[in-house]
């Protein structure tokens, strides 16, 4: 394992070294450096992230792929997922949302609040580094899952969440195509529940890396799952594709299942699962949403924040059906 | 084989009073543990948990406690410095990211870092609050003069240094050094506070009357943080971008060696017969062992992610009555 860690961060080191730290120092932004440092470890998961994606995920899809059509339609997922693991998004976000965050953990602070860590509630939670990581893991993914539901539920937070519906040929790259609002937003709330839990920073980075990849292989475009108790275990492409599906006069709300991003247990104890091997036609039956797909990443950033502005207005111009 | 004879010798010295002195204590600031390392084994023998990012840790007056500031969790952890034990928890203490005791040890002094506030504390074995100072510019350091009146603090983030009076509370100077000032220490002359510009590549000579800056030595890009040789002459200084430790003669003002320290080399401490410096290397989740008759590096250790301070334990009688800094400060003989 420590040959691993050695080589990990040999790498994020040099990388650091020779192309960040000199940066950050000729900028005079030295109180950025080990921000800037953990950057890189998230831009080098990026990579990996990608590699599994290429060398794994879209072997399977070619060999087991289930809707085919329009090739360019899945163009610009690439360029979502290329914009998201390679950091250049969540830096974006991170520089939005870090002062808010860090105000928020200020207030909290000063009022005398310290943020609780599990492992001092739970005994012999910290003597095993897996299962601290599974509950870091699992309340993580709980918050994830009302964050989706909120998505869904609020006609603001749909009229930026829907882009990533749009899309009518979902696969592995269909994961990071969200508009930068949206991100910002799931960050944020994400950001602030970790803090408030504990979640090590260390934990954090593995949670996103791993939550991540299995979210990825959810929107694979293959008619797979992991078995009737698997499935229930663990988010796959059948599961998911469910959530994705198109709606129709005969089942108007099939939207409202499946919401979470990698533990169906949520779904389960809150009453949105729905398991079964149907397999049904992926997009959003609103032609105003249908024609993202028209739309390269620029252009779907444009008319999806007009259509974001407009669902915040009293009697807003853009109304549609929640999802 | 190798893994479990070594393993059984970290037992019999662990259980022995003398394993205690061979101890060395590294913060591992993003994964809330600490580690313990044996100095004669070279390796990690425990890992501990701990409060969220613990970044330093001090030695009290009476060198009995090592107090370790959580700054997430607003607490002190206390571990006994002959046993390595713990001794009690203080909590309450905001965002202790920096720490230190005036040299009369009546005082006690945390600098906030992302909360922007300088707490002053009369000690006495307990901590209480004489007055709690906000000021933007992320304060980061902190040094004292000999006579316990005066705590100098860095702001990082406002290329400042701000001198309290600890009695009063109240500032007595607040000027412009350079970029991104950091570690700070007062010279046994007092007549020179030296400050290390993170932002630059250089330290600073400080008056410590008015703040003015009277000198300047080049020593490495991202001169960082200070650690007396404990001959109150030398003091070694960690330039964290450039990748190297510098050994500054303080009498003549010049650097005397360098030896380069890969992975941003941040906190610093000797051992007790004064052949070893140990620097954590923040990067690479190691601590290095830097041989001071050659000034090269001899040794690294793996520990957790993100090592910052490290203190290495001295045997019972060679526990000093103050910690180096205060020693080099008030010019107490080394008792090394």
């Amino acid at each position: 394992m420590r040959p691993a860690i050695d080589l990990w961060v040999g790498v994020q080191a040099w990388l650091f070294e020779t192309f960040v730290s000199p940066v950050l120092f000729s900028l005079n932004l030295m109180e950025w450096f080990e921000p800037a440092f953990n950057a890189v470890e998230f831009f080098m998961l990026g990579v990996v992230q990608i590699l599994v994606i290429l060398l794994v995920m879209r072997l399977l899809e070619r060999r087991w792929g289930i809707e085919h059509g329009d090739e360019r339609l899945v163009g610009v997922d690439r360029v979502y997922t290329l914009l998201n693991k390679l950091g250049i998004v969540p830096l974006f976000v991170f520089v939005l949302a870090y002062p808010i965050t860090n105000q928020i953990e200020h207030l909290v602070r000063v009022l005398g609040f310290t943020p609780p860590r599990l492992e001092r509630l739970v005994p012999g939670l910290h003597d095993s580094a897996f299962l601290s990581f599974l509950v870091y893991f699992a309340l993580y993914d709980l918050a994830a899952y009302w964050v989706h539901r909120a998505q869904h539920r609020f006609a603001w937070w749909w009229a930026l969440h829907s882009l990533h519906h749009s899309q009518r040929r979902v696969t592995v790259w269909t994961d990071d195509r969200n508009h930068v609002i949206d991100d910002l937003l799931v960050n944020l709330v994400l950001a602030v529940f970790a803090q408030f839990v504990g979640v090590q920073p260390d934990d954090f980075v593995l949670i996103l890396m791993v939550g991540r990849l299995i979210e990825s292989w959810s929107h694979a475009n293959v008619d797979m799952s992991f078995g009737r108790l698997g499935e229930r275990l663990l988010v796959g492409p059948r599961f998911h594709r469910l959530h994705h599906a198109r709606a129709d006069a005969a089942q108007p709300h099939i939207h409202d299942h499946n919401f979470a991003p990698v533990l169906p247990v949520w779904d389960m104890l809150f009453g949105t699962a729905r398991f079964d091997d149907v397999q049904r036609p992926t997009g959003v039956d609103d032609p105003r949403i249908d024609a993202d797909n028209g739309r390269g990443w620029f252009g779907q950033q444009v008319v999806v924040f007009k259509r974001f502005v407009a669902a915040l207005m009293p009697r807003g111009s853009w109304v549609t059906q929640r999802r | 084989m190798k893994n479990a004879v070594i393993a059984a010798l970290a037992l019999v010295l662990g259980a022995s009073s003398a394993a205690h002195a061979d101890q060395v204590i590294v913060l591992n600031s993003e994964e809330a543990s600490y580690s313990i390392l044996s100095r004669g084994l070279r390796m990690e023998t425990q890992r501990l948990p701990l409060g969220r990012e613990p970044h330093h840790l001090i030695q009290t007056p009476d060198g009995k406690e090592l107090l370790i500031a959580s700054t997430v969790t607003n607490e002190l952890v206390s571990l006994d410095t002959r046993t390595g034990e713990r001794k009690r928890t203080i909590r309450g203490i905001i965002d202790a990211y920096q720490l230190g005791f005036s040299p009369d040890g009546k005082w006690f002094v945390t600098a906030a870092y992302r909360l922007d506030h300088v707490d002053i504390y009369r000690y006495d074995g307990s901590f209480r609050l004489a007055g709690r100072i906000f000021i933007d510019g992320m304060p980061s350091h902190m040094a004292f003069d000999s006579e316990s009146r005066t705590v100098f603090v860095t702001l990082q983030q406002s290329a400042k240094v701000v001198a309290f009076d600890l009695e009063t509370q109240l500032i007595k100077w607040n000027a412009e050094v350079g970029k991104a000032p950091a570690g700070a220490v007062m010279l046994p002359d007092g007549k020179r506070l030296l400050v290390a510009l993170t932002g630059e590549d250089s330290i600073v000579t400080v008056d410590p009357k008015d703040g003015s800056v009277i000198g300047r030595l080049r020593t490495g890009r991202g001169a960082h943080n200070f650690w007396p040789k404990g001959d109150g002459r030398h003091w070694f200084l960690s330039n964290r971008v450039e990748g190297t430790v510098s050994l500054i003669d303080t009498q003549d003002m010049q650097v005397v060696a360098t030896v380069r320290i890969p992975g941003g080399p941040d906190c610093m401490d000797i051992t007790p017969d004064g052949k070893e410096l140990w620097v954590t290397q923040r990067f690479l989740r190691r601590i290095a062992i830097v041989d001071l008759a050659t000034m090269k590096v001899v040794g690294s250790i793996p520990v957790g992610k993100s090592p910052h301070g490290v203190f290495i334990l001295k045997a019972p009688a060679l526990t000093p009555p103050l910690s180096p800094f205060l020693r080099a400060a008030s010019n107490e003989p080394d008792p090394k």
